[in-house]
């Protein structure tokens, strides 16, 4: 009896440090991995500041993707939502409208796009990955149509400094982080986000304790559409140009980050600080991939072998704990 | 004498609970052997022994000459015995016909390719169903055949099987008086014919109208086998009933002369037609029972008075104030609790540990706009849980386990601290002990005790005739989504409450 107590606590220890570290960990090991394949050029201070950079985009479309997959949902549209929040953000500055009220626009485009999302989702009853799924092809051809399926350039300089450095500091990733903290935050400490992780664990009971399913399925869609636009935002800048094809698959990254960082695609199981993790892991194989000059064809490969490694991980894992816990 | 079965010392354990012990039971040909016992007596425990459900911790199954410790649903075919579940499994897609012969459909061939022969399957068929006294083309879809008749068409396919022991189980629980009449016809036939069945029932009135011998079982024990003939059928009920201490969680002390009227119902109607003009109170320190069958509109009702679905029309007065409930949230916020039936399903979160789920409720109750404001505090969310998990002894490692590890029970306790903890005046439970240990059970009378002795209402939906009996201090009656009756405990009679639940359909 002791014995099995004991032993039982010390698994449950290894399944508790594997989801707080386990990301961390293999992000570790990628950073080891590369700086041993290519110390001259990984491993430097410019690298990693362009690390940060990249992982930017990935990061910032995965904090969104995040409260739909919290609620055991999906949102494939982001990268849709992304380009044509870019589109509009850049009519809009050639049109002289100055650069704070263009980005709130944009913004502003975003949240509506994700109440687009999840008023359908409602309406219809349909699961969210049918609904993305067309809103996905309707954003991306109303983008397309607004920008001709031409690019938009130039952009004022003033804008296209929220890409540019502060101290050395990439300006981009500490939007992210600033995001993640306010995202820790908020899941952490407010009624909302425990009602949404509650709706993600099991809808019905939620929707028999109280919880309003519909209106906390709308605010999933709409935050992870308002990340999404600020995702496209951020990359207008950095490109200095809005490219109304942009960011086409990059749902597989923002979701890919998620379910690196630990969330889980059966709802109410995730946090912030994990996708921010995932999203950092992305960008650094993409970094270190091409450092070591393999081609983007095979950078693809390894990251799709990353997402199903990462899950069967996690599910040996858990199987691991769900036996000790029987016995 | 032959025996078609014999089963000697059949014993069953679920991980370590005993459910049956030690009983024995036989089977001749051409009799109706009656299996007679209360919900969880131990009757479908043990026939699932001879369906090859269940394998037998111990015991020994004699079939003919052949002994067995246990029976696989294919060996349970093979010697030739049928089960006729409540639940019938005939397949609503097919016709007559192809149900009596799925799986070893007649074939001819032409041309050398083998195909279904319909003209030697229909005349079979119609053979049988003659017998059954069904009327109808063999063609006919099973989905268009009543209850009643669906159940000959079960009882067909079992002697287009060749069975030579039918199990039925409670076959008359859904019909009406002729077509029960039809039922015991057929079984006579069958009786001729030397089949053997066993009868599970826990309707006294049958016995002697169909049974030759009678087993009784109480509590997953043998408590003896008798001919019909030589007894009275009220003989029968000490030894079903008389059980060790039938522990009550009644009023100790009488109800004041005009109970205040804490929570009332009046013309409660839904769209559905599942609750029709339902009106009742609920008094100051009693523990109100609504009984009635499954489907009989009590959870409907429930349902409709929490705002989990919409009801077209009624009130709800709580302490003679009218509450506006149009979502569970605004349920919650005027003080109603529903404890619900399916724990897994409704009551609980997978993914929350004791003190997140207890808070669930509380940090809704406190915030607005249905939880979109305000912050939680985690050291006053496991300070709360501490305190109800003490107070209802929720057996558990500490607050940091997950509700889904704990038992059925202890999931329970936690389902009911939470709507404890944002102080509803008004608890519904929903079957509350439903898959729940003897001592828990207890337990959670013992805190709905409580509960109305501090002053709120209790309303509770139970199957369970010792539990609405030995708990409720006064009980009204469900039929087909109306109220029938209304007894005080005193008066409640298990056959007044069977009758009353019957009355509207």
């Amino acid at each position: 009896m002791n014995m099995a107590q004991a032993n039982k606590k010390n698994r449950m220890t290894f399944g508790t440090y594997w989801e707080k570290f386990g990301t961390l960990s293999i992000l570790l090991l990628i950073l080891i991995g590369f700086s041993i394949a290519s110390p001259t050029y990984f491993l430097t201070l410019n690298n990693i500041k362009q690390i940060g950079m990249q992982s930017t985009i990935y990061t910032v479309l995965a904090f969104g993707e995040f409260f739909a997959i919290l609620l055991a949902g999906i949102d494939l549209s982001v990268g849709s939502v992304a380009a044509f929040c870019g589109a509009v953000c850049a009519k809009l500055l050639l049109a002289n409208c100055p650069v704070w009220a263009a980005v709130v626009l944009g913004i502003l485009i975003g949240v509506l796009m994700g109440i687009v999302n999840g008023t359908l989702i409602n309406l219809l009853q349909l699961h969210p990955f049918v609904v993305t799924l067309g809103t996905n092809t309707i954003f991306r051809g109303i983008a397309l149509v607004m920008c001709d399926g031409k690019p938009v350039f130039g952009l004022p300089q003033g804008f296209k400094a929220i890409a540019l450095y502060v101290g050395g500091f990439p300006i981009p990733f500490l939007i992210v982080l600033v995001m993640a903290a306010i995202l820790i935050w908020f899941t952490k400490y407010t009624v909302a986000a425990r009602n949404m992780y509650a709706l993600g664990g099991n809808k019905q009971s939620a929707w028999y304790s109280g919880i309003n399913t519909r209106k906390y399925t709308l605010l999933a869609h709409t935050l992870s559409a308002t990340f999404a636009s600020m995702a496209g935002i951020i990359m207008t800048a950095r490109v200095g140009a809005a490219e109304p094809t942009a960011g086409d698959g990059y749902e597989t990254y923002a979701i890919a980050a998620c379910i690196i960082g630990g969330t889980s695609f059966f709802g109410g199981k995730g946090k912030p600080f994990g996708v921010l993790l995932g999203g950092i892991l992305i960008g650094t194989i993409f970094n270190g991939l091409s450092i070591l000059n393999v081609s983007s064809f095979y950078q693809k490969i390894a990251l799709g072998s990353l997402i199903i490694f990462a899950l069967a991980l996690e599910k040996v894992v858990s199987n691991i704990s769900a036996k000790t816990e029987k016995k | 004498m032959d025996y078609l079965v014999q089963m000697k010392g059949m014993t069953m354990k679920f991980s370590g609970v005993v459910a049956l012990e030690k009983v024995d039971f036989d089977l001749r040909p051409g009799e109706v052997h009656v299996l007679l016992g209360e919900n969880g007596a131990g009757k479908s425990t043990l026939v699932k022994m001879l369906s090859g459900i269940n394998h037998p911790s111990e015991g020994e199954i004699t079939i003919g000459d052949k002994k067995f410790s246990y029976l696989t649903p294919n060996m349970s075919k093979e010697n030739n015995i049928a089960i006729i579940y409540q639940e019938l499994s005939v397949i609503d897609e097919l016709s007559i016909a192809e149900n009596l012969y799925v799986g070893k459909l007649p074939t001819k061939r032409i041309l050398g390719i083998p195909q279904v022969d319909y003209e030697v399957m229909y005349r079979k068929a119609r053979e049988l169903m003659d017998k059954m006294n069904i009327h109808r083309s063999p063609g006919t879809l099973v989905q268009d055949l009543s209850i009643s008749e669906k159940q000959m068409v079960e009882i067909a396919k079992a002697l287009a099987a060749d069975a030579r022991i039918i199990i039925m189980d409670e076959p008359t629980s859904s019909l009406s008086v002729e077509e029960t009449e039809n039922l015991f016809k057929i079984i006579q036939q069958l009786k001729a014919e030397g089949i053997g069945i066993v009868y599970i029932s826990h309707k006294l009135k049958e016995i002697k109208q169909i049974g030759d011998r009678v087993t009784v079982l109480k509590d997953g024990r043998y408590m003896g086998t008798v001919d019909v003939k030589d007894i009275e059928v009220d003989d029968l009920v000490p030894m079903m009933v008389g059980r060790k201490v039938q522990e009550r969680f009644l009023r100790t002390t009488p109800m004041e002369e005009n109970p205040e009227v804490l929570f009332s119902v009046r013309n409660l109607t839904r769209r559905d037609g599942t609750a029709k003009d339902i009106s009742f109170d609920v008094y100051k320190g009693e523990i109100l029972g609504l009984a009635g069958l499954i489907g009989a509109g009590r959870s409907e009702t429930m349902e409709g008075i929490f705002g989990v679905r919409p009801i077209s029309s009624g009130e709800v007065y709580l302490k003679g104030k009218k509450l506006h409930i149009t979502d569970p949230y605004s349920a919650l916020k005027q003080g109603i609790a529903f404890v619900t039936e399916n724990r897994r399903e409704t009551g609980f979160f997978q993914n929350f540990e004791i003190w997140r789920e207890i808070s669930v409720t509380t940090n809704l109750k406190k915030s607005k706009l249905g939880g979109f404001t305000g912050l939680t505090n985690e050291k006053q969310e496991r300070e709360q849980a501490r305190v109800y998990s003490e107070k209802l002894h929720t057996k558990c490692s500490s607050i940091d386990q997950m509700t889904v590890n704990l038992s059925g029970g202890n999931q329970q306790k936690v389902i009911v601290s939470k709507w404890l903890a944002v102080n509803s005046d008004v608890f519904i439970f929903d079957e509350p002990t439903k898959g729940i240990d003897v001592g828990a059970k207890s337990e959670i009378y013992q805190i709905m005790r409580e509960m109305v002795d501090a002053g709120k209402a209790v309303i509770m939906v139970t199957s369970d005739m010792a539990e609405l009996l030995g708990t409720c201090d006064r009980i009204i009656v469900f039929s087909n989504g109306r109220v029938t009756e209304t007894f005080m405990n005193a008066d409640a009679t298990e056959e007044k409450i069977l009758y009353a639940a019957v009355a509207a359909y």
